[in-house]
């Protein structure tokens, strides 16, 4: 959807290749409200560990992965101009064994079952993995890389990284390893995932989309050239030091600088937008860079000062909010893109405009249902509210992904509506 | 010939493409689109070219992108531009 790989009409996955990530997303979206209601209500058996790695994998996996790959299969083509043949065969492949492997692992949280640890192993091995080796190879093979194609090589790579230490981490879990390695291998498990995955994904495309997107003036040269590699050697310096039993505070300190400036830059662009208009997205935006430097100041912290599990706490809830930010202003901007333009393209003179796609009223609704989550999850935790109190920001999370689900669906039932029921032209 | 003047250099996307493919639809045998860009707009000139029209892209010294594209295949785009 973009203007600087070579998108081809003929390239542009079809629709559903893309919508059926988001709304598996959005699924598992309103079940991780469900599931922080029933917690909070105390309707599900209580256990401390079940409960932090579930919540962070339906999270990371659910939501952030589902939405990252949806758009992966949209983006590679038109950022980076790789072809990804037969994309709906090979999409519902990776979105079949994600949702199985990802319910098989959430019940073998709460049921330390070694059959269901075996499930999820092999579901999320076979269909991450052929993800990743899928999308790799492609990008790998890029002659002239772009700093947004070269950005999702690394995060691309991350993301197998992590993937191959969870699967290791899930089979010690199962009983299948001796998990000699567990504690080093569970941080650099997540450290690959949080920063190198999700984060330089969002910061490679925010290379090409935000300028693109809002009109705004280029990143500096050095950032873009520069940034993701550096993070990633970061990423990679951290695993040998923790291998070797070093202190890696030093680099996690540098991490977080260096989110914290790319954060900040973000925020500047963005002011200094052309033509500045009210849209929910640039919003969305806002909120993610400013919660990523508030997250990542509190991660600077805490590798020199000892903090409270409060303050942890903002941390956490601040970085989640960041990624769910920029998840949603992509989806807005894409989604209705995406069906007006395949439905144009295709010849249908009716096809809907992209304000009546998802109209923009409805995603700044959204905005500020997602600001009151936040707010009220990062109050709950500054004023140590009665647990009782989490049950209004977990149905807002709820009401959240239940929202953005309704218009996901809508935007389809629109898109084939008018794929049935309207006149096509050939020109 | 009619010149439809498209100057997309302040657009947000995708507003600039929403527009071009809503002028390449109607566009008849005298008219032309000439298309001004801060970007080389692909995704635009691939459909030209897979809806077989005729198009040039150019670039001037500002770094601006002149994007002429016209369904007549006898028009001479190279005479029209103006970089």
């Amino acid at each position: 959807m973009f203007n600087q790989g070579g998108l081809s009409m003929e390239q542009a996955p079809p629709v559903m290749v893309v919508l059926r990530f988001f709304v598996t997303a959005s699924v598992f979206g309103v079940l991780l409200g469900f599931y922080l209601m029933g917690s909070v209500a105390n309707f599900l058996p209580h256990n401390e560990y079940a409960f932090q790695v579930t919540v962070i994998h339906l999270l990371s996996l659910g939501v952030m992965a589902s939405f990252m790959l949806g758009a992966l299969f949209q983006m590679l083509p038109v950022i980076a101009g790789v072809v990804i043949k037969t994309p709906t065969n090979k999409a519902t492949v990776v979105n079949i064994l994600l949702i199985i492997g990802l319910s098989s692992q959430i019940f073998a949280f709460g049921t330390a079952s070694s059959s269901l640890y075996l499930l999820a192993s092999i579901s999320l091995g076979i269909g991450l993995l052929y993800a990743m080796t899928m999308m790799l190879k492609e990008v790998i093979a890029i002659k002239d890389h772009s700093t947004s194609s070269k950005g999702m090589l690394f995060a691309l790579s991350s993301f197998f990284i992590a993937i191959v230490l969870g699967l290791y981490l899930l089979l010690t879990l199962g009983g299948y390893l001796d998990g000699a390695y567990f504690k080093e291998l569970k941080e650099i498990h997540y450290s690959f995932a949080l920063f190198g995955w999700l984060t330089l994904l969002i910061v490679s495309i925010s290379f090409q989309v935000v300028e693109m997107f809002y009109v705004t003036p280029k990143y500096p040269t050095l950032m873009s050239q520069y940034l993701v590699n550096t993070i990633f050697t970061l990423l990679v310096i951290k695993t040998v030091m923790i291998f070797m039993g070093l202190d890696s505070a030093f680099i996690n300190i540098l991490l977080s600088l260096l989110f914290i400036l790319y954060a900040g830059v973000t925020i500047h662009r963005l002011y200094r937008r052309k033509r500045p208009t009210s849209d929910a997205t640039v919003w969305f935006w806002r909120l993610g860079m400013g919660l990523l430097i508030v997250s990542m100041f509190i991660h600077l912290l805490s590798n020199i000062v000892v903090l409270n599990n409060q303050i942890m706490g903002i941390s956490y809830v601040t970085f989640i909010g960041f990624s769910l930010s920029i998840v949603f202003a992509m989806v807005y901007k894409i989604v209705p893109f995406l069906v007006w333009f395949h439905l144009s393209n295709q010849g249908y003179m009716e096809a809907p405009m992209m304000f009546d796609v998802i109209h923009p009223k409805r995603a700044k609704i959204h905005f500020k249902i997602h600001l009151a989550m936040l707010t009220l999850w990062i109050l709950s935790i500054v004023f140590q509210l009665d647990e009782v109190f989490l049950i209004i920001p977990s149905f807002l999370l709820t009401l959240s992904f239940g929202w953005l689900l309704y218009h996901l669906i809508m935007a389809i039932r629109k898109h084939n509506y008018t794929q049935k029921y309207t006149e096509k032209i050939e020109w | 010939m009619t010149k439809i003047t498209l100057d997309a250099r302040e657009m947000e996307h995708p507003i600039p493409l929403q527009l071009a493919l809503g002028h390449l639809q109607k566009m008849g045998q005298e008219e032309y689109l000439y298309m001004i860009h801060r970007k080389k707009p692909i995704p635009l000139i691939e459909l030209a070219k897979e809806k077989e029209f005729l198009y040039l892209v150019k670039q001037d010294t500002q770094e601006v992108w002149h994007i002429l594209i016209a369904k007549n295949q006898n028009i001479k785009l190279e005479e029209l531009v103006d970089v």
